[in-house]
């Protein structure tokens, strides 16, 4: 029983610790955002290709899915609320549900699945073959130099994508309201305005930003945690992914939880 | 007269290259990070420098597909972009462990010798035969 309650103490406070840190690695990141040192020619030039790696050439594919998997939403919902005769409540579904609270998660979702393991993985592989050691010796510091335009490539492109996401959805709900409702496009423009909060839009683009800052920071700090082994690599990914997910849970829940109170 | 200050600038099999960037990069990072210089002229620098070694046509390759010679040239420019740079050498037949001597790394020296300070070159006592009369 005693090493039943030694083992739970131990992993509370590995949690707590690996929080406490992860919290600490974020602020000393978050800091060094809003320093304009950072901000160095070759700082600018690592964000812009983050950037392009990010949001440009992901663009068609992400696009393709936003259609899909939009039209695909936007249909059921639409059915849904036409079966249940909550037509009026169209706008309220539309901006309260599909655009501020879906658009910003799938669009999370899929680059998680596709930026944050390679972030992850880019670390690791960097750390066993001793190229954080290379930046050190030249006194490159790594979270000028790989850190921060990472972050912050993750916080504008999660924006920026979140809002294509929304904008591609409110699109194709234009052609289903069309096709459900019989719902000409400047009554369907009407409704979505008149559902529109600016609060909502804020909280939105808040919730992305933070999506986006967690989802580069974790999986760099567990790609820094490997060792220089070989062996680390996938250990370091498969943690880091791991914990990225629930960090996505844990945001959406709070973010959830302020739209209540 | 102008002081000099040297910078510690390794060329080492412990300081590799960074792999996920391209060779231009590796070279212009030095300049662009302690210097702030504008990317495109950090670029055309990195460039010029491969240009003068003999190597232009690998700035836009990365670590993996270098050969031996061609990632040492990298390193050591890499080295010489460290304002007032002190390029320390460290047993360069690891890094080009088919030369047979030191020729290939003197006139490679030579040749961009405005860009540093002083070289120094370390290496076990049983490797002096490679070196010859250096």
């Amino acid at each position: 029983m005693k090493t039943f309650w030694e083992k739970l103490g131990r992993a509370a406070i590995r949690i707590i610790e690996d929080s406490s840190d992860t919290i600490v690695f974020a602020g000393r990141v978050f800091v060094r955002i809003f320093q304009r040192k950072t901000y160095s020619s070759a700082m600018r030039e690592v964000l812009v290709n983050q950037i392009y790696f990010t949001s440009v050439q992901i663009l068609p594919v992400f696009i393709i899915v936003s259609v899909f998997f939009g039209s695909l939403l936007i249909g059921i919902v639409f059915t849904m609320l036409r079966d249940l005769g909550l037509t009026e409540f169209i706008g309220h579904v539309l901006m309260g549900l599909i655009v501020t609270e879906l658009s910003p998660f799938l669009t999370v979702l899929l680059i998680t699945l596709r930026s944050a393991s390679a972030i992850n993985t880019e670390m690791a592989v960097m750390k066993v073959n001793r190229e954080l050691k290379t930046l050190e010796t030249f006194r490159i510091d790594i979270v000028d130099y790989l850190l921060a335009p990472r972050v912050l490539n993750g916080i504008i492109s999660i924006v920026l994508l979140s809002s294509l996401f929304s904008i591609v959805l409110l699109i194709s709900g234009i052609l289903f309201a069309k096709l459900i409702f019989g719902m000409n496009i400047t009554v369907y423009t009407n409704i979505v305005l008149n559902s529109t909060h600016f609060s909502d839009i804020v909280l939105m683009l808040f919730k992305c930003a933070i999506y986006g800052f967690f989802i580069t920071l974790i999986p760099i700090r567990f790609g820094l945690r490997a060792s220089h082994e070989l062996t680390s690599i996938p250990i370091a990914v498969s943690r880091g992914m791991v914990n990225v997910f629930a960090a996505i849970v844990i945001i959406e829940v709070l973010s959830l939880l302020i739209k209540l109170y | 007269m102008r002081e000099f200050s040297p910078q510690a600038a390794p060329v080492s099999v412990d300081v590799p290259l960074i792999s996920n960037q391209d060779v231009y990069m590796n070279i212009a990072m030095i300049k662009e990070y302690h210097e702030n210089m504008p990317r495109q002229e950090a670029e055309r620098l990195a460039v010029h420098s491969l240009g003068r070694i003999g190597f232009e046509h690998i700035a836009y390759k990365r670590n993996p597909s270098l050969t031996f010679e061609e990632r040492f040239g990298v390193m050591l420019l890499r080295a010489a972009m460290v304002k007032d740079a002190m390029i320390l050498i460290h047993k360069p037949f690891e890094l080009i462990p088919h030369l047979q001597d030191i020729q290939m790394i003197t006139s490679m020296l030579e040749t961009i010798d405005d860009l540093y300070v002083s070289c120094h070159i370390y290496d076990y006592k049983w490797m002096q035969e490679k070196y010859g009369e250096l």
